[in-house]
């Protein structure tokens, strides 16, 4: 019933509007509405918060619909961080803070976000330079923050972004705390910047100048951040593998199509081999993608009821995002190019969804990351090469 | 409320050999009739629960008129399959508040008459009532009998194709119904059944997911034959006095000639092909 109330919504209301965010730049509002009214928006908070109260595999199939639709890719990564952050602050969060931000978030008026990276810190976290500082009742942050999805929506409607920043130095990882940032501090100064793809969601990043924190913005322990974002991390690359699944089906549907209807000499392309072997092969990846990814969701959910370990978590979570935007791109690549020129033009959905799902190979989690979570996993920690 | 769970589509496919609906590979749906009954059920109690004084209402235009109630539920109830569940569920996520499904291998087979003398027993086994709902047909059989035969079996007034209640007073409400020529306004004593009628601009609508969620947890209980103490020869097939001799498609019309031009040249080319079919001279 998840499954087909979401794709009702789907079908009748983003499929007509949006391969049009290619050129608005922005997902239209009567969506963003919509998606709050169905309860997309923050699905994983609680009920008592206005949420959904949704577990990893309710949300992967959420995202997996999304996914099919959006071929720009903006929406399902505007619903993902949501989802995923969403139940990081639900986890860790304070009272005070799920009640002031969840309905918000809930209802579209607030978006979401998640802000670790940084110029000089990207996949290796413990570079991270923002600084966070107790002083009295309140923390003050300096810092920095780049390449972060939906600084704009967060500075036009209002809302802000999971930060991550250095609080006791001396700790190193140990020493970073996870905190609520309101983009419309005090003190913040947001930057734009133009994106390969997704279209319809902003990237951007934002200089943080002495911008006060109210304590209950804390979220979870102090000095405990580098652990609690990890979890976010997880919830994230499970949906990131459902989407690139789910995105590149659609392409290869797309193709299906395509090469019955389209010609070349006397006879239609799908009867070639070369276009058949591409096809059998991309089809069956992309479906073990989507199986494999959609039980690392499970085990997500399965280490929450006590029934597996963190490590077998990440573990999996990390197979499952490893290859999910290499052989989803390589999918959509070759769609592209059994449509020709018009696999090559603006007009061509397929190149949207391309430059989208090239995004995940870095977005939440490098695939080179992934790699060496899974090594680590199965030959110790001992073998870490950076440590 | 009276369900149904159809195949999701209205061109199901038949099998030739045994003249039966070939259902596999077709998901079922809530049957979209029903939908549209529900939803005016919910809305009929939405507004009966509201603490709104009469007059308020009607000065802001709700254009509904209804003495205030509280306590009022909605009981959902379907005959079929353990899969019929799912459409059960997808009533409690739009608003039901219980859900009860009858569901007996004896029930295999039921034509309207069985399925309606089963649904009473249901309804009566259920407790006292005010309204029954249901759709005005289901888009598989088409037969929209079920309803009209379910008021006669519990001996209560009827009024069909209801496409809105408009006033609930006391114990007697007063229904729109769609006819060919109009509406048709009918004023009925509680109980009363409904066939509900959806107008040409309904949409039906998709549960939020928190509704989906609470739904899990209202009271869902299944019946089968030995709880609602029937007659056992009026059950299914036995208690079915009509039988399918035989499905088929209607035969398919060729497809019609798309004339446009302007409307000078498309008449004449209009009364040319009439002339050349000898239609006309």
């Amino acid at each position: 019933m998840l499954r087909e109330s979401v794709r009702g919504f789907c079908e009748k209301k983003i499929a007509p509007v949006a391969f049009e965010m290619e050129k608005t730049k922005e997902i239209p509002i009567e969506i963003v509405k919509g998606m709050a009214e169905l309860g997309l928006l923050g699905c994983t908070a609680s009920l008592d918060y206005g949420g959904s109260d949704l577990d990893a595999v309710s949300a992967g199939i959420i995202a997996e619909e999304l996914g099919k639709t959006d071929p720009t890719g903006s929406i399902p990564v505007f619903y993902l961080v949501q989802a995923a952050w969403g139940h990081v602050l639900n986890k860790y969060g304070t009272d005070d803070a799920k009640k002031e931000i969840f309905p918000k978030v809930t209802k579209g008026k607030w978006f979401l976000g998640i802000a670790t990276t940084e110029s000089d810190a990207g996949s290796d976290i413990g570079a991270t330079r923002t600084k966070i500082e107790k002083q009295g009742d309140e923390y003050v942050v300096n810092g920095e923050k780049m390449y972060i999805s939906g600084v704009k929506e967060a500075v036009k409607h209002g809302g802000g972004h999971v930060t991550l920043a250095r609080q006791t130095h001396k700790l190193g990882t140990r020493g970073m705390t996870m905190f609520y940032l309101p983009l419309n501090s005090k003190g913040i100064t947001p930057t734009y910047m133009d994106d390969l793809g997704r279209e319809g969601i902003s990237c951007g990043g934002f200089s943080i100048e002495n911008v006060k924190i109210p304590k209950h913005y804390i979220i979870g322990e102090e000095n405990k951040g580098f652990y609690i974002v990890h979890e976010g991390y997880e919830f994230a690359r499970g949906l990131i593998a459902v989407i690139c699944a789910a995105s590149a089906l659609k392409s290869l549907e797309n193709g299906i199509k395509y090469i019955k209807e389209r010609k070349c000499f006397g006879v239609s392309i799908g009867k070639f081999e070369e276009i058949q072997f591409r096809l059998s092969e991309h089809y069956t990846r992309l479906n073990m993608l989507k199986e494999f990814a959609y039980k690392s969701l499970w085990l997500y959910d399965r280490e929450k009821e006590g029934k597996t370990s963190r490590f077998e978590v990440s573990k999996n979570i990390a197979m499952a995002k490893m290859f999910a935007s290499d052989w989803a791109c390589n999918a959509i690549n070759d769609v592209m190019q059994w449509q020709g020129a018009f696999g090559y033009s603006r007009e061509c959905p397929d190149q949207a969804a391309w430059r989208a799902v090239r995004s995940f190979a870095l977005a939440e989690g490098s695939k080179e990351i992934m790699k060496i979570i899974v090594a680590r996993e199965l030959l110790g920690k001992e073998f870490i090469a950076y440590k | 409320m009276c369900v149904k769970q159809v195949p999701d589509t209205t061109e199901v496919k038949i099998d030739e050999k045994t003249n039966t609906l070939i259902r596999e590979g077709v998901p079922s749906i809530l049957n979209p009739f029903d939908q549209f009954a529900l939803e005016e059920a919910i809305r009929v109690k939405k507004v009966s629960e509201s603490k709104i004084p009469h007059s308020f209402i009607a000065q802001q235009g709700h254009n509904f008129l209804c003495d205030k109630k509280e306590n009022d539920e909605i009981v959902v109830v379907s005959m079929g399959p353990s899969q019929t569940r799912n459409a059960l569920m997808k009533c409690l996520a739009l608003g039901a508040d219980k859900a009860v499904l009858l569901s007996d291998r004896v029930f295999a087979g039921s034509d309207t008459f069985a399925t309606s003398y089963t649904l009473a027993l249901g309804i009566r086994k259920i407790g006292e009532f005010d309204i029954i709902f249901c759709g005005q047909q289901a888009i598989d059989g088409d037969t929209a009998q079920v309803g009209p035969e379910l008021a006669n079996n519990l001996g209560i007034p009827q009024v069909t194709y209801v496409e809105k209640v408009e006033k609930i007073e006391g114990r007697k409400l007063v229904a729109y119904s769609q006819t060919d020529e109009g509406y048709r306004i009918t004023e009925a004593k509680m109980p009363v059944l409904l066939t509900g009628t959806p107008p040409t601009s309904f949409e039906p609508k998709n549960p939020p997911i928190r509704s989906i969620m609470t739904a899990k947890k209202k009271p869902f209980v299944v019946w089968c034959a030995n709880d609602l103490k029937g007659e056992k020869g009026r059950y299914g097939l036995n208690g079915s006095p009509t039988q399918v001799i035989k499905v088929y498609p209607p035969p398919v019309r060729e497809k019609g000639v798309m004339i446009t031009d302007t409307p000078e040249i498309a008449s004449k080319k209009l009364v040319g092909m009439l002339v050349e079919n000898k239609i006309i001279k």
